[in-house]
């Protein structure tokens, strides 16, 4: 099987959001501002507008004239009207014939500003422990508080309690592909073409900020170079919708990599408690305290907290809790989504703190996980039943492996694991519209592929799966929000299970029709001679000799297939403040690192993994593989070396790859990648999405690794070799 | 899919090149060069040679130039061995010094250095010339050009001239190179083992934190030890060497110029490390490179072996 779209990426023939182009298009730059925290004074963009080749330059105050009036009452409006929240924050935006011309006219916009009080860091806001009057602090933007059971008994009655507090550093996507769109406005209706990870998300969000209704708006996806969650949202849109009317022509608005950093929508750094009561070898109660850096806060930082904060219970059984979470507004770039958002940092926390748990009671740390691990049936934290789960499996399947790890493991090695659960499938919906036609299938539906091949390769091989087609007569076909079938997009691990869902209701009903015609209980289908053959039994007819008139003059037999999320809920009575989320699908991942740690050095080597990962059922293998092993080595990145450096003024010291270190090649050591088969998720067959687990574990299970190496424990993300140094008393 | 025609891919480039404009001038011959040079004002041309580290200023705007001389087409990308000595061109990317069998065996503490250069799209690009150009305080090959004394000729208005390393090298972005002259080649002694280590976050594409050349060399002292990661510029450590008297020094003297080199560098804290992380990797990594260039002392004769 060769993925259709390997070859032309290979050429360089896609167009990606940066290659966007248009005839007479104008090129945008940002005027971004040089404080963190402060007020416009006074902004003259006259000597802008003067500048060569400047057709049009837009600021706070052009929002009136340009935009319906919903745009001056959104809650982010495209510019700030009252403080500016972040250094960089765009205040101005230019556009201008050529690219040169417009980031000179963004240079020399000079605004007078005043600046206020700069909180750069989570201790600027809390620099102890905030109390319970904490929730009222302004900055605190979210405040989530949920507890089950009685726990003060549980702790008061434990043998013993296991208090810890782990950080962590903020993290960024780096999709190779810097963000990119193309703005025009047509018949009074706002085109937006853009490389997103939701193009049905991006037109509601601009509908939003720009105050115009969703009818009035189409985006269309570009092919994606990576998204990892920082593509989900409008961001650069609004800016060029804005200068496209300004100018009356169309407007590419692309950034830099050093403006990828500095704009963010990235994860930002955390403190986490933990607090873990035992009795009799077990855990009874857990009490979790989270502050999260939520930065200059968008909308939505209340799911940060919320959906954050379950993942501190974890996949096990917990008879009481309390866990409580602020979200706070520093003056960061905004917090944004990065592959399972906020998982692998909460995990991080809560694996190391059950492995030392289990190394402080003496217990071998997969026995102790296996003791709790949730098995279907039984309730989560906020009483949803969890559904099939590989965990127990996975961690069977991970002891046999480390036991074979363990023999002849060199002096210097340590062996860590760590699991993760995640759920999948989620999102509003989606819908797939099929056709067969006479020489194979369309898939038409509302995703652009982001690489990861779950819309090209994904959603064709649960179509093949049904119908028996070969992967080169399908072909997935993309539209924009006007013509596409509506999609929630592609984030949440859930474009197989949920959209899927959708394509194989489709392909089922498109089979049923045919079945029916050729009065034959089940069909399938075969190409010969390039052409859609019909099979049942022994019986062949070409597809051709089947449709009807109108079905022949309109091209062939269509399904239509959707899915819609089924509601899930939680038990309220256990919120006490704020929204927690209900899962949706469940899934879970066991992994296995082996490290070498330098003891002089604090240097850490990975020196094998092993991923065992809950599937349900692997409806495409290879591209299976290569999401499991490209989230474990993104994982590695967040584990050990990946980190935004801000000054204590809050300037991003780093921002660019020599410093904000991805892990490369050399750093990847062999992965193993095994999956748990057998307990069925709602996608396709049972199938559950891969996208987002297999980077939870991993800092975890490094980070778990090097104290079973070396018996110490690093309390921080990532694990430089400067902070395993001062881990280990070097310095 | 929406496949295009790739000439439309040129418009780009616009994102991808700096915003800058100048004429490139790419001469034959070092004679040639250096007039160019000697007519060009203060600021207003710049010498390409990989443009590893060009591009970079070029890009921040850090310089402005009218012209850029590309060192491209002058005859000294070559490696050749004189008496002992390696005689490296200024030009020849480092790539080549890498693949060449008889400098991985002949100064293995140049060849490690080398190697972790960046990455090996890099190193096809990136010269020794560009190195001492740059003159970087945390460049990994200077300090090993230290540790071997090499020498280095350099061409100009005035003709040539060949001055130990150490008294070229000033501080990041300073050479003592005159506005028209050019690091013709770079001359490597004979030497005995060498050894080279440094320390990163990472392994490829990263900037080390510190890093230690050592070679023990035929005449006295015959012991050299250099760091690189100091500010303002790499430099020998005479205090440290000074500690090692024998071909093969004990586990304890090796130890106590380990301590010595980290006592004595000039660190500095920085996004990279801090000063005492610096230190403490000194005292780590200058004694496992005294060990490593032990270890590849040539072997004593079998013959003596079997009277152990
Ligand atoms: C991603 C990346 C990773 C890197 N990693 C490392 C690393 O690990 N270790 C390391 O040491 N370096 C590293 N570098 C720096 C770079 O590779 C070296 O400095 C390289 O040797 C420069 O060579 P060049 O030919 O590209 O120099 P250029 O960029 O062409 O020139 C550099 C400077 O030297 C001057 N110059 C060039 N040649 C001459 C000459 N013959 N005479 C006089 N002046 C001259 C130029 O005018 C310029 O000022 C890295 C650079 C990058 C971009």
């Amino acid at each position: 099987m060769t993925r259709s779209d390997a070859e032309p990426k290979a050429r360089g023939a896609v167009e990606y959001g940066t290659d966007l182009a248009a005839p007479h298009m104008l090129w945008a730059a940002l005027v971004r501002s040089p404080i963190p925290h402060g007020r416009i004074v006074r902004m003259d963009l006259g000597p802008a507008r003067e500048m060569p080749g400047v057709v049009a330059v837009v600021g706070p105050d052009d929002l009136r004239d340009l935009l319906p009036k919903g745009a001056l009452e959104a809650e982010r409006p495209v510019f700030p009207l009252d403080e500016i929240r972040y250094r960089g924050e765009p205040i101005a935006a230019v556009a201008a014939e050529t690219l040169e011309q417009a980031r000179a006219a963004a240079a020399a916009v000079a605004p007078e500003l005043e600046s206020l009080r700069v909180d750069a860091r989570i201790e600027d806001i809390f620099p102890e422990w905030p109390s319970e009057a904490a929730a009222k602090d302004p900055r605190v933007v979210g405040h989530v508080h949920a507890r089950y059971g009685d726990l003060d008994a549980k702790f008061r009655n434990a043998e013993l309690v296991h208090s810890e507090t782990y950080r962590t550093s903020g993290v960024h996507q780096v999709a190779i592909e810097p963000h990119a769109c193309l703005a025009e406005v047509r018949d009074g209706t706002f085109h937006v073409r853009s490389s997103t990870q939701t193009p049905f998300g991006v037109r509601d969000d601009l509908a939003s900020i720009l105050g115009v209704p969703p009818s009035r708006l189409v985006v269309e996806g570009t092919w994606v170079g990576g998204g990892f969650g920082g593509k989900g949202a409008a961001f650069l849109e609004p800016y060029a919708v804005l200068l496209a009317v300004a100018s009356g022509r169309p407007v590419k608005l692309s950034l830099t990599f050093e403006e990828e950093f500095e704009l963010g929508r990235t994860t930002l750094p955390s403190i986490i408690r933990l607090d873990t009561a035992v009795s009799r070898g077990r855990i009874v109660g857990r009490r979790v305290r989270l502050l999260l850096d939520t930065g200059a806060s968008l909308p939505g930082r209340d799911f940060a907290v919320g959906y954050s904060i379950g993942f501190l219970l974890g996949p096990y059984r917990t008879e009481a809790y309390e866990i409580e979470g602020f979200a706070l507004q520093t003056n960061q770039p905004p917090f944004g989504p990065h592959r399972a958002p906020f998982a692998p940092q909460s995990v991080f926390a809560l694996e190391s703190h059950i492995d030392g748990l289990a190394r402080r009671l003496g217990v071998d740390p997969i026995e102790f996980r296996k003791l709790h691990a949730w098995r279907e049936g039984d309730r989560t934290a906020y009483d949803q039943p969890v559904g099939p789960f590989g965990l127990e499996a996975g961690l069977e399947a991970a002891a046999r492996t480390a036991g074979v790890w363990r023999t002849g493991l060199p002096p210097g090695h340590g062996i860590g694991v760590a699991c993760g659960f995640w759920s999948t499938a989620t999102g509003a919906g989606g819908e797939a519209r099929l056709r067969l036609r006479p020489n194979g299938l369309t898939i038409l539906q509302g995703e652009r592929e982001i690489g990861n091949g779950s819309v090209i390769r994904g959603l064709a091989a649960v179509a093949e799966r049904v119908l028996g087609l070969p992967d080169d007569a399908i072909r997935v076909e993309y539209g924009d929000t006007a013509t596409a079938p509506f999609d929630s997009g592609v984030f949440g691990s859930r474009t197989l299970g949920a959209l899927g869902q959708a394509v194989e209701k489709a392909a089922r009903s498109l089979a049923h029709t045919l079945a029916s015609r050729v009065g034959a209980p089940a069909i399938r289908l075969e190409m010969k001679n390039d052409q859609v053959v019909v099979v049942a039994g022994r019986r062949r007819q070409k597809l051709a000799d089947l449709l009807t008139p109108a079905e022949r003059t309109a091209g062939g037999v269509v399904a239509l297939g959707k899915h819609y999320a089924p509601e899930r809920t939680v038990d309220a009575s256990r919120v006490l403040a704020g929204t927690v989320y209900p899962y949706q699908d469940f899934t879970a991942a066991v992994h296995l690192a082996e490290v070498e740690v330098d003891r002089e050095t604090g240097h850490v080597r990975v020196v094998r993994y092993a991923a065992f990962q809950d599937v349900g059922v692997a409806v495409d293998p290879p591209g299976l593989t290569g999401q499991v092993e490209g989230g474990v080595v993104m994982g590695l990145g967040t584990a050990l070396s990946e980190e935004m450096l801000w000054t204590p003024e809050g300037r991003l010291a780093n921002p660019g790859l020599l410093d904000y270190r991805l892990p490369r090649i050399r750093d990847v050591p062999p992965i193993h990648v095994k999956t748990i088969e057998g307990f069925a998720g709602a996608g396709p067959f049972g199938a559950k999405g891969v996208g987002e687990p297999p980077i939870i574990p991993v800092p975890a299970a490094v980070a778990n690794a090097v104290a079973d190496a070396t018996g110490t424990r690093v309390f921080e993300l990532p694990l430089t070799p400067e902070r395993v140094a001062r881990a280990l008393k070097l310095l | 899919m929406s496949d295009r025609p790739p000439q439309r891919k040129a418009i780009n480039r616009l994102l991808v090149e700096p915003s800058v404009s100048f004429q490139l001038v790419r001469p034959s011959t070092p004679e040639g060069a250096i007039r160019l040079l000697s007519q060009a004002g203060a600021g207003e041309i710049a010498v390409l040679a990989g443009g590893t580290d060009l591009s970079w200023d070029l890009d921040q705007a850090r310089i402005a130039p009218i012209q850029v001389l590309s060192l491209g087409k002058l005859p000294w990308k070559y490696l050749r061995w004189e008496n002992g000595s390696l005689v490296v061109g200024s030009t020849l990317p480092l790539r080549a010094l890498e693949l060449d069998p008889h400098v991985k065996r002949r100064l293995p503490g140049l060849w490690e250095a080398i190697r972790d250069v960046g990455s090996p799209a890099l190193r096809s690009r990136a010269t020794l010339g560009g190195n001492l150009g740059r003159c970087s305080p945390v460049s990994d090959l200077i300090p090993m050009l230290l540790a071997f004394d090499a020498r280095v000729r350099i061409v100009g208005p005035n003709g040539a001239r060949e001055h130990p390393v150490d008294m070229v090298l000033q501080e990041s972005r300073r050479t003592s190179l005159g506005p028209a002259e050019l690091i013709e080649s770079v001359i490597l002694p004979a030497s005995g083992p060498s050894a080279y280590l440094w320390q990163r976050v990472q392994p490829v594409n990263d900037i080390s934190q510190v890093g230690v050349a050592v070679a023990f060399v035929p005449e006295r002292p015959h012991w050299h030890i250099a760091l690189g990661g100091l500010q303002p510029r790499a430099r020998r450590l005479s205090e440290a060497e000074a500690v090692l008297r024998s071909a093969r020094p004990t586990r304890f003297e090796m130890e106590l110029a380990a301590q010595e080199a980290a006592r004595r560098a000039e660190f500095v804290s920085d996004k990279r490390a801090t000063e005492s992380y610096r230190r403490r990797l000194v005292a780590v990594l200058v004694r496992r490179a005294i060990q490593t260039t032990v270890e590849r002392m040539p072997k004593p004769s079998p013959a003596r072996k079997g009277t152990r």
